[in-house]
């Protein structure tokens, strides 16, 4: 950047003639009309497009459209919503970015190449789904409906899931937020309070608030943290139990190193002195708990000493815990996670967050465990449910009793690998990456291989696209219908309200891109299932849906895209029994109680390897978009810096990866030296490597840390997958 | 009046909401940025471990070193109070700071692209698109204007407006009673350091020790070295440069030298 000479004089030359000569330029140019140099700003002279709802994470915040020419030029919060308000999140902010990524699907093509090495020819649509229309008949006439499988996720996939598992009939669908995500949490909580927990704790309101593993603040979601944050301003005091020095880490007043895996010990030993010093809440337990006693018999090893050890954190802190718990009960928001499938241990650790709840009383109580009272009213629109009597792939190997809906994704995949019970010879992707979000790609990609027809929906080219036989083109959010958020106020602590917003289209969509309705349907007909079309269009659909809350989409445009109507009080005593023991999973084979499953430790010259999110991407959603690959383009590995010292390596060094079954990383990333991590354990970002070269900007940056993640773990309540159980050494790379 | 930005990074949460929507509001190029988020840490710090953010954009600085390096053609121009309706006209070259608001602004139509304010810039808050370079320059440079055109209509800067966190607070540091000033009495203070003192006007607030130990850390520790050089010589070369204006002629002949330096590039 220094000055030299030749430069400085060259640029007062310039100086020197800059203005005459800028007129001089001006007459002679050819009368091209130039852009203005300085941006005109995206507030005055555009149009204002209401009625968005964003999908570049899946919390669904309102949006309004800047457009400019018809083009959309920048999505702000919609000044009406009481829920992320006028703020959006970075994603948020860089969908235009997704509307416009010219590597994005255009027109329906069929592979003539290979899967995984495929070469695309653009088809019609009539051709690709005559295609798909047959291939689908023809699998379900020879195997049944069961020999179709479905890999869904995002409101897009809802409909043609009903279709599948409702009228076709088959139970083989697997749904990532389900099992490699949140699943394990909703039927843990289903399976002590009767209820799924979403994220709803009340932390604008507590005193204190206990995460374990939660990263806010990497993991955003905008009305989520804006709870959080209300929290700390209160003076919440905030717990964090996580082996890295993460986001609410440093936001912290307790930061709980723990060892990997034994968070479940942790919570079994706060719970065990709570009893022992009777400092839980007796009278909600008297009131609204179950098997306490066998609960607090079967725990009653875990003293703060034991759990010390096994935890590898000091007993004194485990202490400090426990009372800042007791203190503040119940107005304490144990938060029940999103992501929890972690170690394969999961349902047991679920089980003891919602028991924690329960000793606190922390139910329906300011800062506590709070349902939002959400509008009611709105129609349900679906496929109808078909006279289907065969036994799911679960139900036939009587296992995992606690499964999220759905099949578990292993069920599916070995049997299609296997052929055993029976073959699996269809699959459908819409808005899934699976090679991204399933563990071991090696079996994935066989499980693909032997299918006679794969076909996968998506707005973008993905790793898992690159195996489809025929890829279709979806609408992006910004270009349709599809879904109705609905909610209330984010903090309880004020006036309440209720908000219905359904997603609305913001522009038209561009190039072939057909919405996911209209190409169920199309392929619905094909299949002979025209007479049971619920639907013609996603905008039918949500007249129907709003027409059971005497709403349309013509009145919500002249309400800029929110209805708001008064709400209600969501605090006080909730129906809810707490189960502390519960009979029906022990008799089903699982421990009644919460109980700690220790998981395999790091084998010497090994680190676990832990993943989360980047503040700025959606998994691998997000790995193409040009302005958020400006901001984070890359996943380096945090590394304890005594341990770093110890191998040689400096911060930003470049290093591949190689797992314990010598599984090595594609591609490379660099080091990031730091005192806040576990020597006993690494940590990167989630969704970086791609693998597809059509994404121009995403392919090989980063690390792909699902490619490591071979060894699998499965939670044996509900099937769901464990990710954090393999271990990787760092390979320097000169 | 001197508008200034406050940063609250106990509230920051490090989620770069900011510099998107910066980007989208002035179509800032995807390489380019207005703005920044740093993440720093998780390091160890004199109170322990500590973690937190750098977000960082231009701080119309009370005497900024961008600013007189400027060897543009300078002109005249007549600024206007927003409020009193007061002018003031002075010569300017192709930035200057703005005598009633303390913005620091920049003329891209009069802008030779040098890169000379870049490099002036203690805080790299400058660059220059060097796409944009056409015949009478050789890029055009850009920065955080405080989205003074959002805020003539009355709306918030663009970063501010999408926080959620509530993180950067925006307005008048000489109105005692603003929630700007009132952060300054506080203790926010800028990023500066031994050598580095131009008085920023965005500020920084932070309760916990190690978080502000490593913001200052990340404070430029010292002035760029081209700074002082290239603001003599930009002085010496107005004088040269007012005595040319007078022959419009040698006007063309540097057009004709620009040419040629573009060709010798290529």
């Amino acid at each position: 950047m220094n000055l030299t000479r030749r430069n400085f004089l060259k640029a007062a030359s310039i100086a020197a003639a800059s203005v005459p000569l800028s007129k001089v330029a001006a007459k002679a140019e050819s009368g091209v009309v130039k852009a203005p140099l300085v941006a005109p700003g995206t507030f005055k002279n555009t149009q204002t497009a209401v009625g968005g709802v964003c999908e570049m994470c899946f919390w669904r915040c309102q949006l309004v459209g800047k457009i400019r020419d018809g083009r959309l030029i920048k999505l702000e919060g919609n000044p009406k919503s009481i829920d992320n308000g006028v703020s959006l999140c970075a994603r948020g902010n860089a969908g235009v970015k997704l509307l416009y990524d010219p590597d994005r699907l255009k027109y329906p093509l069929k592979n003539v190449g290979k899967r995984g090495a495929p070469k695309w020819q653009r088809i019609s649509w009539e051709e690709a789904l005559d295609t798909c229309g047959s291939k689908l008949k023809a699998i379900v006439d020879q195997h049944g409906a069961k020999g179709i499988a479905m890999f869904p996720h995002g409101s897009t996939a809802t409909y043609p899931m009903g279709f599948l598992e409702n009228t076709v009939g088959t139970h083989n669908v697997s749904e990532a937020s389900f099992f490699q995500c949140r699943g394990i949490r909703d039927t843990a909580y289903i399976a002590t309070i009767g209820l799924p927990p979403n994220e709803d704790v009340d932390m604008a309101n507590a005193k204190v608030m206990f995460f374990l593993g939660n990263h806010l603040g990497e993991n955003v979601h905008v009305s989520h943290l804006k709870r959080y944050l209300k929290g700390l301003e209160n003076g919440a005091k905030l717990v964090v139990v996580d082996p890295r020095y993460s986001a609410a880490a440093a936001k912290s007043h307790i930061w709980v190193q723990i060892r990997p895996g034994t968070d479940t010990a942790f919570l079994l030993a706060i719970m065990n002195y709570l009893i022992q010093n009777k400092k839980y809440n007796a009278e909600f337990v008297q009131k609204h708990g179950e098997g306490f006693d066998k609960m607090a018999e079967g725990i009653k090893g875990w003293t703060l000493e034991k759990a010390a050890q096994e935890c590898d954190v000091p007993a004194a802190q485990i202490k400090e815990v426990a009372e800042l718990l007791a203190a503040n009960m119940p107005n304490v928001s144990i938060h029940p996670g999103r992501h929890v499938s972690w170690y394969g241990n999961d349902f047991q650790r679920q089980r003891a967050l919602a028991c924690l709840t329960g000793l606190l009383g922390a139910f329906g109580v300011k800062g506590g465990f709070v349902q939002p009272k959400g509008p009611k009213g709105l129609a349900k629109v679906g496929w109808p449910k078909g006279e289907h009597k065969e036994e799911s792939l679960r139900e036939m190997a009587d296992v995992h009793h606690y499964s999220p809906p759905g099949t578990p994704t292993d069920l599916i995949r070995d049997t299609a690998i296997t052929g055993k019970p029976y073959p699996i010879k269809g699959c459908v992707i819409w808005g899934q990456n699976p090679i991204q979000t399933i563990p071991n790609q090696e079996k994935t990609i066989k499980m693909l291989e032997q299918m006679d027809f794969v076909m996968c929906v998506d707005v973008m080219p993905t790793d898992i696209t690159m195996y489809a036989d025929i890829l279709l083109p979806d609408t992006s959010y910004l270009e349709r219908y599809d879904m109705i958020k609905t909610g209330t106020q984010w903090d309880f602590a004020t006036e309440h309200k209720q908000y219905i917003a359904p997603r609305m289209p913001l522009v038209a969509p561009g190039f072939e891109r057909k919405e996911s309705i209209w190409i169920t349907n199309e392929i619905a007909k094909r299949m002979g299932y025209g007479d049971k079309i619920p639907v013609q269009s996603q905008e039918e659909a949500i007249n129907k849906m709003l027409a059971g809350a005497e709403l349309s989409i013509d009145k919500i445009k002249a309400e800029d895209g929110i209805h708001i109507q008064p709400g209600k009080d969501p605090y006080g005593e909730m129906e809810l029994t707490v189960l502390f023991h519960n009979q029906e999973v022990e008799d089903n084979g699982y421990p009644g109680i919460p109980t700690y499953i220790p998981v395999e430790r790091a084998p010497e010259g090994y680190c676990r390897l832990l993943y989360g999110r980047s503040p700025v991407h959606t998994f691998n959603r997000s790995q193409n978009n040009a302005w958020l690959m400006a901001e984070n383009d890359d996943s380096p590995v945090w590394i304890n810096d005594k341990l770093a010292a110890k191998l040689g390596l400096k911060e930003g060094d470049k290093i591949a990866l190689v797992n314990q079954d010598g599984v090595k990383s594609r591609t490379t990333t660099k080091v990031k030296v730091t005192p806040g991590i576990r020597q006993d354990c690494v940590y990167m970002y989630h969704g970086f490597g791609s693998m597809n070269p059509e994404l121009t900007i995403g392919v090989g940056k980063g690390i792909d840390d699902q490619s490591l993640i071979t060894k699998l773990a499965v939670d044996p309540e509900t099937g769901a997958h464990g990710m954090r159980n393999n271990f990787v050494k760092l390979v320097k790379v000169s | 009046m001197q508008y200034g930005m406050i940063i609250d990074i106990d509230r920051c949460v490090g989620c770069h909401a900011c510099v998107i929507a910066c980007k989208a509001e002035w179509e800032v190029p995807a390489q380019f940025n207005r703005n920044w988020v740093h993440r720093l840490g998780p390091s160890l710090t004199s109170t322990g471990m500590a973690s937190t953010y750098y977000p960082g954009l231009c701080n119309h600085c009370k005497t900024p070193s961008c600013v007189p390096v400027c060897p543009a053609e300078p002109v005249s121009f007549t600024f206007k109070d927003a409020k009193s309706g007061k002018t003031v006209t002075m010569e300017v070259a192709a930035t200057w700071k703005d005598p009633f608001n303390g913005t620091v602004q920049v003329d891209r139509e009069r802008c030779i692209g040098c890169g000379a304010c870049r490099d002036a810039c203690p805080y790299n808050a400058r660059y220059v698109d060097e796409g944009l370079k056409d015949d009478n320059s050789l890029g055009k440079v850009d920065k955080c204007t405080y989205c003074m055109p959002r805020v003539a209509e009355g709306l918030e800067p663009a970063c501010v407006q999408t926080c959620l966190a509530r993180a950067r607070i925006f307005g008048d540091l000489d109105d005692p009673k603003s929630a700007v000033a009132q952060y300054v009495k506080k203790g926010a203070v800028g990023l500066t350091s031994k050598a580095v003192q131009i008085g920023p006007n965005g500020k920084y607030f932070g309760s916990k020790k190690g978080d502000m130990e490593l913001l200052m850390q990340a404070a430029p520790q010292e002035m760029p070295k081209v700074s002082l050089r290239r603001s003599l010589l930009s002085k010496m070369s107005l004088t040269a440069k007012n005595q040319i204006k007078e022959i419009g002629l040698l006007g063309l002949a540097g057009g004709l030298l620009i040419k040629s330096l573009q060709d010798e590039e290529k």
